[in-house]
């Protein structure tokens, strides 16, 4: 490549600064403009400057969700784990230096007197110039397949949360250890998370089961960790749900007992 | 069978100091606090569902869209650092990346049917102008967009609040790529200066 091609090559991405505030690039284009932000302290500086201006637009548009998606986002908080913060190594590695620019955080003032929410742009946006570095600083800390795979996780949880007849449930031992529970009847979906049961020894993993009072239990999958189990095809008549360690790979039928086990009835099965 | 303690309602922040509670918040969110979740729904799920409705337009659609994205709050939360910016603001970019991400989902399934119209019938672009509701920020952003000339303000709203890319802003508006990334980037110094910038 001739340095007149590099230049002509600068430039376009140059050029490409403000639809990217604006996320008005194609993935493809999105990268590679992340890529080239490495390297190209005027686009870091121009990007953080847009940034701040394109989310001003939003500010505007603030409306009441349906208040049954209360009800669906805080009852799916409460079986859902989180994300630990990413270890400070790796996010001074993965952080060029550029994306923060050399001026220090903005300081934060408090309000003085009370004011809404959305109007002062000035003072609302003075933090914000950092804002699409947070996004990069989520984005590197994870590959790139991690983070496809907990956004498909996430669709298929806000499938079921969509559904009118979601219900959750939770039980907690004298340990502390928990079994949650989000499902919707109606799709015959749920999804279940299993905290404090660590400790599994090598080769052995936790097999979710769906009992039914007549018949042999249905494997619904493995836990993999605290990751939640997103599961398809439970029919009205089951009546619980039970989890049994089972050795890697699983087993087609339990061959241990329990270690807990939750009823389906609250959540609307069987009735 | 409800949640005990999970009653309905509207998420549109109010009182004082929110800005800051915002950010307060989803420092106790990191830590698992369910309570300041509640409250931190309580004062951003307005914006946020209000954000994802402009680009999503579908009821449902948008909001399963922002579902997931005040789930994802919930879930990387820990990865907020309250020293290099706002949550409001993280939030809402988070929010407009998920629903851009949504909507152009939806139009590449539909995409021949969406040319098709778009050959019969060349709508009219300035949405914006047209859905003034009541409110001092709303006003101001409004004003500030009627500034603009209009082809500044045509590529800032098809990208921002319609979720196209800026490729598709030119076809639509018949203009050379170019000249789209200039107005975008003129149309958002013009925003800057208008709604008094922090330069």
């Amino acid at each position: 490549m001739s340095v007149l091609d590099r230049l002509l090559r600068r430039e376009d991405l140059h050029s490409l600064a403000a639809p990217y505030a604006l996320d008005a690039l194609e993935p493809a284009e999105r990268l590679r403009f992340e890529r080239h932000l490495d390297g190209c302290e005027l686009c870091a500086a121009e990007v953080r400057a847009l940034s701040e201006d394109a989310v001003r637009l939003a500010w505007s548009t603030a409306a009441p969700p349906p208040t049954a998606m209360r009800d669906r986002v805080l009852a799916a908080v409460r079986t859902t784990p989180q994300m630990s913060a990413p270890e400070p190594e790796r996010t001074t590695a993965q952080l060029p230096p550029h994306v923060w620019g050399t001026r220090p955080p903005p300081a934060r003032v408090r309000a003085s007197r009370p004011r809404p929410l959305f109007v002062p742009f000035a003072t609302a946006t003075a933090a914000a110039a950092l804002v699409v570095a947070s996004l990069f600083a989520v984005q590197a800390g994870q590959a790139q397949d991690r983070l496809d795979a907990e956004r498909a996780q996430s669709r298929e949880i806000a499938r079921v949360l969509a559904a009118p007849d979601t219900r959750a449930t939770t039980d907690r031992d004298a340990q502390g250890r928990s079994i949650g529970v989000i499902a919707s009847v109606s799709q015959g979906r749920a999804i279940v998370t299993l905290s404090g049961y660590d400790g599994l020894a090598g080769g052995h993993v936790h097999q979710l089961w769906l009992m039914h009072p007549s018949g042999q239990p249905r494997s619904l999958g493995l836990f993999d960790g605290d990751t939640p189990l997103v599961t398809s095809g439970l029919d009205n008549s089951a009546t619980s749900l039970a989890v049994t360690v089972e050795p890697a790979g699983g087993s087609a039928q339990p061959t241990t007992q329990p270690i807990v086990q939750l009823a389906l009835k609250s959540l609307g099965f069987g009735e | 069978m409800r949640m005990p303690g999970v009653t309905g309602r509207a998420g549109c922040g109010r009182g004082e100091g929110n800005r800051v509670e915002a950010d307060e918040l989803l420092v106790l969110v990191a830590g698992g606090d369910q309570k300041a979740f509640e409250d931190l729904y309580a004062l951003v799920s307005g914006p946020v569902f209000g954000l994802v409705r402009r680009v999503v337009r579908d009821p449902a659609q948008s909001e399963e869209v922002s579902q997931e994205v005040l789930l994802e709050l919930w879930r990387s939360a820990a990865r907020f650092d309250p020293g290099r910016g706002s949550a409001l603001s993280w939030i809402l970019t988070l929010a407009h990346r998920r629903a851009v991400d949504r909507v152009r989902s939806v139009r590449a399934a539909g995409e021949r049917e969406q040319r098709e119209a778009r050959r019969a019938h060349h709508p009219a672009f300035d949405q914006v102008t047209e859905e003034v509701e009541a409110g001092l920020e709303r006003e101001w952003v409004r004003r500030c967009l009627d500034r603009l000339t209009a082809l500044q303000r045509q590529s800032v709203t098809l990208a921002y609040y319609d979720g196209y890319t800026y490729r598709e802003v030119a076809e639509r508006l018949s203009l050379p790529l170019g000249t789209v990334k200039t107005r975008m980037r003129d149309g958002l110094t013009s925003l800057r200066k208008c709604l008094g910038g922090v330069a």
